[in-house]
Formats: structure tokens, sequence, C-alpha cells
């Protein structure tokens, strides 16, 4: 099963012309931006540079080692900063 | 994820902190007590004006005073290219950055540098900026918020056009970016309503108010090379910025970490590094530069002031609705307040199923706005949670049962996306319910107020190296500033997980060129992820330590096992040895394959949220409307702590300056925008004797995905208190305050207009 991957309003108007929702075949987090951005060349970079990731909830750092199991929800969502 | 451990030696005791004899000895080195040979000091020229075009600077009288060795203006510095880069909350645009530095074209607040000196002593360098000429063309300027929008504001940037709005705007304005998140169906929300709250709120800009102003010595070698010892949350941080604002390579600049006494978010960016590099690089000597307090309240980073609305419906047996909210930030003189995570986190606490909010990002002629714990959260928690107080009132529910009715837990939607994965805020609500306190009777003119916050936490990079030393003692080094008790923390997780005493092992923050790359200490990201690291390192310590003890007893790795801080023979089938200590391990380390060392770096996800709930008592003097705080009780989700003491220490540290946020403290600006109150006996943080005891109650709900269940623990403490105090205001004398700060004058002001809340 694939895992249902969901870009924000914002990023969506921005890189996807307002395609929010996914699904993606991907072992880990490197195999969805990988296929994210076969869909919309140039988009990995976005989410590699521009986002957090929510994998099921969990927020994580976008990167490639994160494991993706299938039907996992995957958010990408806008990176954070504290104080 | 990680295994919890649990039954432990170490983690949750109270062990002497590693800093304390040095701080309490005066003998731990600031950045403002490092000196070198043949140092130099710098100075800085700001602006008088609020806002003004620069016509021209002319240095040539100060270069030409004796004692004098540099001079710097913006034009020495490399331009930088207009664009974001980053993430939308974090987009750094250096064109802004250099411009914050160093002005060019223009002053865009009071106290914005134009010049710097280098000279031999304090005097000549005062004497300088004296000779130093600007020819200023002086602007319309705007402080408030909402003033900086209008049509006919005056603008900062004449060509700012609005990020985020469609279509895109033709005329510029200081709006810089428009932000919406929703989830949910607002209308059919308001329709379950029973009862529908909306307000307007609006607090002030406040600094971090840091006891340390900032202060950097630096020295630049002919060929370049650059080492620089600061204050700061993030010596790697001050690293990259000052190699990319002086087009430098990263690995010509060298960051040591000073003490630092106090950042809460404030320290994360730099101001003075890159020009006292400059002022090295010109002269050939050391330069030190220290900022006084006024400088501090001029030139750096407060938190953004807002204005708001928000509007909330609740049934009447309290379930929530639907909520709408719209944030407008000052962003100060460049773009980039935190009104994101205001949006983000404003209605997170609560399962409401239909919600919606707007944040506007806005400049003006204040200083750029910086970080400042859980940035943008108590803000918009302010709005949210005085409503969610009035609601309760309005429906008759107790306002920790009607929270705790509708409290947010694991699979809730959040309005950023995904669903909620930790638990906890419950459990804190549960906490301040229960407490002996909350049901406690209150005297005339006494009022109790709720309050509840939450905030994401950071994970991301870290990086740690533990050397095993010949007598077995333990050196941990990471790359994390000690702001919040990290050394002892760090300390007491290497201990436990070697299962040694805590009194052997010494943590230590190791300089950019010693360690990993280590990102700021922020974000309350470092007991999690630097504490990730550290754990990660000891294991494979303790790996090479069995392979070790293997080689000498020569036997297989496999018939070694670690326990109690010692190597152990697996079974009685392995042979007959006595444990084997690290110290005898370590006395062997040549003939094993040399020094045990192990360093490990990682990008530690999984992190967990915090929630905080609070409640206050609080009396209201009629007369003069002064508030004076009678209790405090602070519930917070910490996951596990690791230093009870250090964890009790940030919640009434983020407790005592959110009460500062409520009642005192302010940005009070003239008619020309010049700042009125640039010092501590003016701008009114609380002292001691303003306060009771904060009581930390320390709930422990463990994240998973931490070797010990660590959460972070240093922000959300500061988001509940703005609301908690204007709550308990109302319940004392009825009236509803919607402005921070809930001043004496305002007090009385709401007492004699008579508006209820």
């Amino acid at each position: 099963m694939a895992a249902r991957v969901t870009l924000t309003a914002g990023f969506s108007r921005r890189y996807t012309g307002g395609v929010r929702e996914f699904e993606v075949e991907a072992r880990n987090l490197r195999g969805v931006i990988k296929a994210m951005d076969q869909l919309y060349p140039g988009l990995g970079h976005h989410l590699e540079e521009e986002t957090t990731v929510a994998i099921d909830g969990a927020i994580h750092e976008t990167a490639y080692f994160q494991p993706i199991r299938p039907g996992c929800e995957v958010f990408f969502i806008p990176k954070l900063e504290g104080g | 994820m990680n295994d919890i451990v649990t039954g432990f030696k170490w983690v949750g005791t109270r062990p002497i902190r590693p800093d304390g004899v040095p701080k309490v000895t005066g003998r731990a080195m600031y950045a403002a007590d490092m000196a070198m040979p043949g140092q130099l000091v710098g100075k800085i020229l700001r602006s008088p004006h609020a806002h003004a075009r620069i016509r021209s600077i002319n240095t040539a009288k100060a270069a030409a005073l004796p004692g004098v060795k540099a001079v710097v203006v913006a034009k020495d510095f490399p331009d930088q290219k207009f664009e974001y880069i980053g993430p939308e909350r974090v987009a750094v645009n250096f064109w802004h950055v250099t411009r914050n530095i160093m002005a060019r074209e223009k002053v865009l607040y009071e106290g914005h540098a134009v010049a710097a000196v280098a000279a031999t002593d304090a005097i000549i360098a005062d004497q300088a900026l004296a000779l130093i000429e600007v020819d200023y063309e002086v602007l319309p300027h705007v402080i408030d918020v909402d003033d900086a929008m209008k049509p006919d504001a005056p603008l900062l940037f004449e060509d700012m056009i609005t990020r985020g709005v469609e279509p895109t705007p033709t005329r510029p304005s200081n709006i810089s970016k428009r932000l919406e998140f929703q989830i949910g169906d607002l209308d059919a929300g308001w329709s379950q309503a029973d009862v529908i709250v909306e307000k307007e709120f609006k607090t002030a800009a406040v600094h971090q108010g840091y006891i340390e102003p900032h202060a950097c010595v630096v020295k630049v070698d002919a060929d370049g090379q650059t080492d620089v010892w600061s204050s700061s949350q993030g010596h790697f941080v001050v690293r990259a910025l000052t190699a990319k604002l002086l087009n430098k390579p990263v690995g010509d600049v060298r960051c040591s970490p000073a003490e630092i006494g106090g950042g809460f978010g404030g320290k994360t960016v730099v101001y003075l590094e890159p020009v006292a590099a400059l002022l090295s690089q010109k002269s050939g000597r050391p330069v030190k530069i220290t900022m006084g307090r006024d400088e501090v309240f001029k030139a750096t980073g407060p938190t953004s002031g807002g204005s708001m609305w928000v509007k909330m419906g609740v049934t009447k047996d309290g379930k929530i609705t639907a909520a709408d909210g719209i944030f407008k930030f000052q962003a100060g003189a460049f773009p980039g307040s935190p009104v994101m995570n205001a949006c983000l986190c404003a209605f997170a606490p609560y399962a409401i199923e239909n919600a919606h909010t707007v944040g506007y990002d806005v400049v003006c002629n204040r200083p750029k706005s910086a970080a400042y714990r859980a940035p943008g959260s108590p803000i918009s928690a302010f709005a949210v949670e005085s409503v969610v107080d009035m609601l309760a009132k309005k429906i008759g529910m107790d306002p920790a049962e009607l929270r705790r009715k509708n409290a947010a837990g694991i699979g809730t939607p959040m309005i950023y996306g995904p669903k909620l994965a930790h638990g906890g805020y419950r459990e804190t609500l549960e906490a301040i319910i229960n407490h002996p306190d909350y049901k406690k009777p209150l005297g005339p003119n006494q009022g109790r107020g709720v309050a509840s916050g939450y905030w994401f936490n950071g994970g991301g990079e870290s990086s740690a190296t533990v050397q095993i030393n010949a007598d077995g003692t333990i050196l941990v080094a990471t790359g994390s500033p000690d702001i919040g008790g990290s050394r002892a923390s760090m300390a007491i997780m290497a201990a436990e997980t070697f299962g040694v005493d805590y009194s052997q092992v010494r943590a230590i923050v190791a300089d950019t060129a010693s360690v990993g790359y280590t990102h700021v200490t922020g974000g309350s990201r470092v007991t999690f992820a630097s504490g990730m690291a550290v754990v990660n390192a000891c294991k494979k310590g303790i790996e090479d330590l069995r392979a070790r003890a293997a080689m000498i007893w020569d036997v297989d790795v496999e018939g070694v096992i670690w326990e109690d801080g010692q190597a152990k023979p697996a079974g009685s089938n392995v042979g007959d040895f006595k444990p084997m200590s690290l110290r005898e391990i370590a006395g062997k380390a040549a003939l094993t394959g040399g020094p045990l060392t192990y360093a490990t770096s990682v990008n530690a996800g999984g992190q967990a949220p915090g929630f905080s709930s609070q409640f206050c008592d609080v009396e209201v003097d009629p007369e003069t409307g002064k508030v004076t705080i009678l209790r405090f009780v602070a519930a917070q989700d910490v996951g596990r702590a690791i230093h009870p003491s250090y964890v009790e220490g940030q919640i009434q540290g983020g407790v005592v300056q959110g009460i500062g946020w409520a009642l005192n403290e302010e940005y009070i600006y003239d008619a020309k925008g010049r700042l009125d109150n640039a010092g501590f006996l003016d701008y009114r943080c609380p002292v001691a004797s303003d306060l009771p005891m904060i009581e930390a109650v320390l709930v422990e709900v463990p994240n998973p995905a931490h070797p010990f269940g660590a959460k972070g623990v240093g922000e959300v403490n500061i988001v509940p208190p703005m609301a908690a105090i204007a709550n308990a205001i109302d319940s004392a004398i009825d009236r509803r305050m919607t402005e921070l700060p809930m001043s004496p004058p305002k007090v009385r002001a709401a007492l004699d207009n008579g508006a209820a809340g």
C-alpha cells in the first residue's frame, strides 16, 4: 500500500498547482522526495530545504533515512524554529 | 525508535551542576571577560533616527584620529543577493541580514548600526565615533503594527510586495507576507455553537532580557584565518553567518563558545562578530566589541508585538466547535516575525474540527525581531486562552475542565496538517485540577486564572565526542552551548549509559574545530537531540570497550557483556575473569588499538511537543491598579526529567518571563520613534521581590523516541502566563484586559471605564 503524502496549502499553491494529496510508493523519505520530484521537477529541492516532515504525526527533520511504511501518512510542513 | 530505559541510577537525580563553582566564584569566562594581547576596542556608531535615508558618511576625521586603527561602514562588507533562502519561518535573506549588521541605503530604527571603529582604548573609540559625519534625510516612521499596515503608512522598503497573496499585489506595503491555515468547515462549526465570543487583543514587543549583553573578541590573521570568541546560543551558526557575511570559506572561521548569560532565542543571530572580524582584518589586531545595555535594547531583537482578533464557538456542554484567528505581528525593520508559529500553535492544545488562522508579517521602524522562547506561541496564546476563559465563564464551566474536555491527544488532527502523535496535555490539566491549591478560597479583589500552551520542541543536527581518559574518567564534548544545564544533563546521560558514577564524567562545550556540527541551543532541542548524540557515542564506546576487553581476555567479543560500568564475562563458559573497569581497559588502550574516542552525529527526529497548563492567583489593588501575583502553579509534560532541578528552573524561568510580559514589560517610544526606556530601570523585568515561589509540577509522559524519554522543556512554560494572569484579573475585578502589559495605569483605566469582559 502506498504512503499518503500531503502538502500544505501554501506549498501546493506555489509548487504543484494546488494539488495537495498524493500516493507514493517508497521505502524511505528519499523515495518519497524522489517520486515527488519526478511528478513536479524541482519540488524535491524545495521539500529538502523548506520543510519538516510529520510521519504518522511524529515530527522529524526532513532526512532521506526516515523509513516509510506502507499506508503511513506523510505531511510536509513548513520548517520550524525555536528560541 | 529506541527502547526507553527504566530503573535509573542517575537520570532523575539532582547532582551538583558542573558549571556551578566557576559561576558562583566569578571565574566563569563570559565573552566580555575574554582578552587578547594587542586587542583593540571596537565601538559602533548607531542611528539617532527611527527612519532616514543615508545621503553620505564621512569617516576621514575619525580614521585620522591618533589611536584609531580601523573604521568600517556598510560598503566594506560584500553585498548579498536578494533572495529568501530556506524555509518560510526561518527564511534568511542575506540582503536583509547584512543591512541589519550595518545600514546601507537607509537606517530603519533608532540604534541601527551605521559605522564602526577600532581604537587602542574606549575613550579614543568614542571620540572617533563622534567624528564620523553622517548626512541623514529624516523620513516619516511607523512603530505600531496596525499603523504600519495602513495603505498610507511610511514604507520601509519602497519595493516590498506582500508574499502569499493572490493575485500578487501591485502596490508595495510594509506587509512582508501573509499566511493562512485551515482545517474543517468554519461555517459548520459556528452553526453548532451555542455561545460565540470574539475579541481583539494587543501585545507589546518585549525583549528577551538576558543579563549578559552581546560581546565578542575576534582575531583575523594575515592569511584570513579567523578566530571568534563570543557568547551565543550556537557557535556553529555564528561561524556560518560570519563566513557568509564576509564571503569567507566556513573552514577559515573557528568559533569558540564563551559562557552565556542568557539568550532565550535572542542569541541565535549575529550582530557584532562580522563587524569585529572586519575591523580586525583591517587593523591586523584582535578586536573586542561589547554592547552596552542601551545598545542591547535598541539594536537587538525583541520578540514581536502583535495585534490580534480571535473568535471561538462552544456548545453549552463545553465542546469547542470552531475557532478563527487573525494575527498581525511586528517583524521589526526586516521581515521575519514568528507569526507562522503563532498561527500553527494558537489552537493546537485543542481538538477543534473547524479552525482557521491568518498571519501577517509586518515591517516597522523597530529593531529586527529575534526568536524568544517558543517564538510566536505566547502571543497568540494570550488571545486564544483569554477567549477560552471567556467561553468557560459564559457557559459556567470550570476553565480547566473546559480545556480538559477539548484537550488534543494522540490522533487529533492539527491545523498544520498531521495528526498529533504524542499525548501529555490532558495530564498537565489533571495535574492542576488535582492540585490542592486549585480550589482554595480567595479573598476580596483576588482572582484565579487558568491557561495552557503548546510548543513544537525541536530535534535536528547534533554531534558529540566521548573520550575515555587513562584513569577511566570520561570526557563528553558537545557543540551545544550550555544555557539551561546541558552539561549536567549530558553527564547524567553518559553516566547512566556507561553505568559509571556521575563524578567520573566531565561534560564540556567544544569549539567548532573540535566537535561536529551542532545546531543552536534553541527550540528546546538540546537534551533531546544532543542527548541522543551523547547516548549514541556512549553506546559506540561500550561496543568498543567490550571488544577491547575481549582482546585482553583473548575471547570472542560475544563473550563479554557491559554491566555496572564494567566488562564482565557473559557466562561461566567464557572463562574465570574478574570484571574489568574502565580504568583497567583504558590502561591497556595502546595495546588494544589506541585512544578510546567515540564521535557521533545525529539528525534527531521524533521529538514530542511540549504542553503546559498553569493557574495563578492574583490580587488587584483597586486604588493603584497594581497586580500582585499570590500563587503560581505550572504543570508541564517534560517527558522524563533528566536533572529535575534544571527542569524546574526552566519552568520557573519561563513563568517569570511570562509574568514580566504580562504586567510590565514594553518598549516605550517617543514621538520621533526613539526608545525611551532602554535600560532595566525603566524596562521593568520582574525581580525576586515581585514574585511568589513558582511551583513547578513535573508531569512525565515519556517520549519513546528518546533513550530516556526526554522531551524539550525550555519554552512552552512561557506560553500560558499572560493569559492566566489576564484571566485571573478578570476573575478578581470583572474586567477583561485585552492589551499587554497589564500595567497599573491600564488596570486603573479598565476599572474607571467599567468595561467588563
